[in-house]
């Protein structure tokens, strides 16, 4: 496969499943500005999506129709889901013979869904749950379309490794902008309303229902989404998903430096397997979760240099 | 509709129609789909163009249009009624349009080697000098089985009393073979079963002897050499139809960057490592191919192609240079290259030219101003031309002073009429102006034509200009069997 559609096919799927990540966390944040006696701060989700400036997010951070709008419609954030989506098309059309005709059709009408100003109307002026729901079932059904249709090749290895690649780069992101505040105030720790936003906002909150039983814990929330094996948005589970991929991929693979790329993510994953609650915090929670990104990134760089690079 | 629907249709005076007669009598081969429409009510016909617009749009048949940094999908604007054309004019068409290949492909042998026609006093040498596309790099340059021209979009009109023209020969990347396979499939579903009863041939086997050709060329003797279309990208205008190609031939979709050259070996870039490549059909324009010998600013192209190209290690098609022998001015010449190259009569007209870096051609040309078209030699998609019958005073005189800046950059010829065929508009039929771009293509064993073509129409009333940068459209084009 020529490496220019590899590079696409894996940034189109980096991209739908970030603009997930983007609109379920704006869900569960504006549910819970509703829920909120104080004055609400959208914050946190700035600071993980965009590159804003301090002075910015002062002006805006507690406007949440202003929120929502920049962070699916600005024009000027090239992280909005109006910008990443029309890349994401962009690269699906020059790879349209590579993909089956369904899932262009879906990412096509996921365009002209965003495109659309009623759509952006009913996020400024109306119930803006309903605006993000219609747009989260699009991502659904995309990856409903991508799983029943995709045939099992290189293609599909190389979209699902990008997919989990920005998912578990997203979990820890998550994870890291929360801890990295608590030095500023000690009592966050113990503000079970942020973990369950948190757990909301990734799905996992039935899960952790299930499995903890003692409310809401930093330690255990953490464990949850940094190493349980089951939860599908977790770090481990997306970084064991990388590594089943990139796997397929050598299997019809002449090019002897893969073996660098498996060492690199069969290092990551077994020291994420080996890792418990206590380890990480002899290591500094936030220490571990930037080396972690650090490796995730390596990772990247280096499925970069072996099968896209342009030489 | 009704059984009088045809009473509202005005053929134009002093233009050939398609459909009727002088004597407002339907012609042979319109008579079944004649029948047929008048069977239909207007009802029927609006939703068969509305299925046609559905089916475009889903297909994403389209082009974007750029609008204060929005794209906006559109679709090119498409006339369900078919131009049908008999079996006979189809024949003449097809001798008339090999002759001239063969005599064009003999041109660019001849001008890129000995150029016999020009110490043959037949073309003046400036002539040949003058133009831009003419490319010093291309001597003496062995191509395979001498063929430049592989692909040809000639495009054809016809006077008012019906004789066919040619307007232009596009021998560099002519587009729109894949509007001619769209609008066949989609004719198909709009009126089902009349292809067969009115014996229409078929068009489908384009991409399958391309294909065949494209094979053929390349310098390695291998059982399964690596074809691929190099497109400039998913901006560009014609995009669609390098997918279409590409997904009929099942050759790769390459873009510039996808290419490298290595010791004059073109290879592509895989996952797998490197590819070597043995026959790029390009769509990208000479001047953008190679950085290191043309364009220096161009991405779109690839380093060091050119040396490849010239050690004969991969085959580019078309030929590099071909503009040479597309140039509208050497268009004018195309006659005498006929006779000169294969001593014969020419079967298709050319329009009378004037070259305007000919004084007495010029005067002529400037005192008869309002009959004559004036363009550029190397425009193309209806831009910088002036249409002397409905210029304003104030655009002629602009025009002659742009002219007489850079005369031999301009030809001007007598406007032809266009004839004139059927377009179902407002739920009726009226005649439009129309052309016809048959495709040739070009192998080892000959000159092969499909029975068919682009047919293009200018939708808006009394208009001459069917590109479709300019309000036009297209339709789809019959050759009968019999």
């Amino acid at each position: 496969m020529l490496s220019r559609v590899a590079a696409n096919l894996y940034w189109l799927s980096r991209y739908v499943e970030r603009s997930d990540g983007i609109l379920r966390m704006l869900k569960i944040y504006y549910a819970s500005s509703q829920d909120s006696i104080q004055e609400f701060s959208w914050r946190p989700v700035i600071k993980i999506y965009t590159g804003l400036d301090e002075n910015y997010v002062k002006q805006i951070e507690f406007n949440s129709r202003e929120v929502l709008s920049y962070l699916v419609a600005g024009k000027e954030n090239a992280n909005s889901i109006t910008n990443i989506i029309t890349l994401a098309r962009e690269n699906a059309r020059s790879v349209q013979d590579h993909i089956t005709k369904d899932l262009w059709q879906c990412l096509n009408e996921y365009y002209h869904l965003v495109k659309d100003q009623r759509l952006i109307s009913t996020l400024r002026k109306d119930d803006p749950i309903s605006a993000l729901d219609i747009l989260i079932k699009q991502v659904m059904l995309y990856y409903g379309t991508a799983e029943v249709t995709m045939e099992r090749g290189e293609r599909r290895s190389f979209m699902n490794i990008g997919k989990y690649l920005e998912r578990s780069i997203q979990s820890i992101d998550i994870l890291d902008s929360k801890f990295s505040t608590i030095d500023n105030g000690p009592d966050l720790l113990t503000d079970t309303t942020y973990w369950k936003h948190l757990l909301l906002s990734i799905g996992g909150y039935e899960l952790y229902l299930k499995t903890y039983r003692q409310g809401f814990e930093a330690e255990n929330v953490l464990e949850m989404v940094v190493l349980n094996h089951d939860f599908p948005r977790s770090v481990l589970y997306s970084v064991g998903q990388i590594s089943r991929y990139l796997d397929r991929l050598k299997i019809n693979n002449t090019i002897t430096e893969v073996k660098e790329l498996s060492f690199l993510v069969g290092r990551l994953h077994s020291r994420i397997k080996y890792s418990t609650i206590e380890t990480i915090q002899e290591e500094g929670l936030h220490n571990y979760l930037y080396s972690v990104k650090k490796e995730l990134y390596a990772i990247g760089n280096a499925v970069n240099i072996q099968y896209f690079a342009y030489s | 509709m009704s059984s009088n629907f045809l009473e509202s249709y005005l053929p134009e005076s002093n233009t050939w129609d398609e459909m009727f007669t002088q004597e407002h009598q339907i012609r042979s081969p319109y008579k079944k789909i004649i029948d047929y429409l008048a069977n239909e009510s207007a009802d029927d016909l609006n939703k068969k163009e509305e299925l046609a617009k559905r089916l475009f749009m889903s297909q994403g048949i389209t082009f974007t249009v750029y609008n204060s940094g929005e794209g906006i999908e559109k679709i090119f604007p498409f006339d369900i009624i078919p131009r049908i054309l008999t079996a006979s004019d189809w024949s003449f068409i097809e001798k008339g349009i090999k002759q001239r290949l063969k005599a064009l492909n003999f041109f660019l042998k001849d001008i890129y080697s000995n150029m016999f026609i020009i110490k043959d006093r037949v073309i003046p040498i400036e002539m040949i000098y003058s133009c831009p596309h003419f490319l010093r790099e291309m001597f003496n340059v062995s191509v395979p089985y001498d063929i430049y021209v592989h692909i040809a979009g000639i495009d054809l009109i016809r006077d008012f009393d019906g004789t066919y023209y040619v307007l232009e020969d596009n021998l560099r990347t002519p587009s729109g073979v894949s509007y001619m396979l769209e609008n066949r499939e989609i004719t198909k579903r709009l009126f089902p079963d009349l292809l067969p009863q009115c014996k229409v041939r078929s068009v489908t086997e384009y991409p399958n002897i391309l294909y065949k050709n494209l094979m053929s060329l390349s310098p390695r003797q291998i059982s399964n050499p690596t074809i691929v279309l190099l497109s400039p990208g998913i901006y560009n205008s014609a995009y669609f139809e390098h997918t279409t190609l590409a997904r009929l031939m099942g050759v790769e979709l390459v873009e510039g960057k996808d290419l490298l050259v290595d010791n004059h070996k073109v290879f592509m870039k895989t996952t797998n490592g490197r590819q070597q490549v043995d026959v790029i059909y390009r769509r990208v324009d000479d001047e953008y191919l190679d950085p290191l010998v043309f364009n220096p600013e161009s991405v779109l192209g690839v380093a060091g192609i050119m040396s490849a190209y010239r050690k004969g290690n991969v085959a580019i098609v078309n030929a590099v240079g071909n503009g040479v022998a597309d140039d509208k001015a050497i268009y004018s010449y195309v006659p005498q290259m006929i006779k000169y190259y294969l001593n014969e009569e020419p079967l298709l007209k050319n329009v009378p030219t004037y070259k305007l870096d000919d004084p007495e051609h010029k005067d002529y040309v400037f005192n008869n101003i309002d009959k004559m078209v004036i363009k550029k030699t190397n425009g193309s998609g209806g831009y910088g031309m002036l249409m002397g019958y409905n210029a304003t005073d104030l655009e002629i005189d602009t025009y002659k002073a742009e002219v007489l800046k850079d005369p031999r950059q301009f030809i001007a010829q007598p406007t032809i009429s266009l004839s004139a065929a059927p377009c179902y508009l407002n739920k009726q039929l009226h005649p439009r102006r129309i052309d016809l771009r048959p495709f040739a293509l070009c192998g080892p064993n000959g000159i092969e034509i499909v029975p068919g073509g682009l047919t293009r129409v200018a939708l808006k009333e009394g208009s001459l200009v069917v590109n479709s940068s300019q309000g036009g459209g297209s339709k789809d084009t019959w050759v009968l069997a019999s």
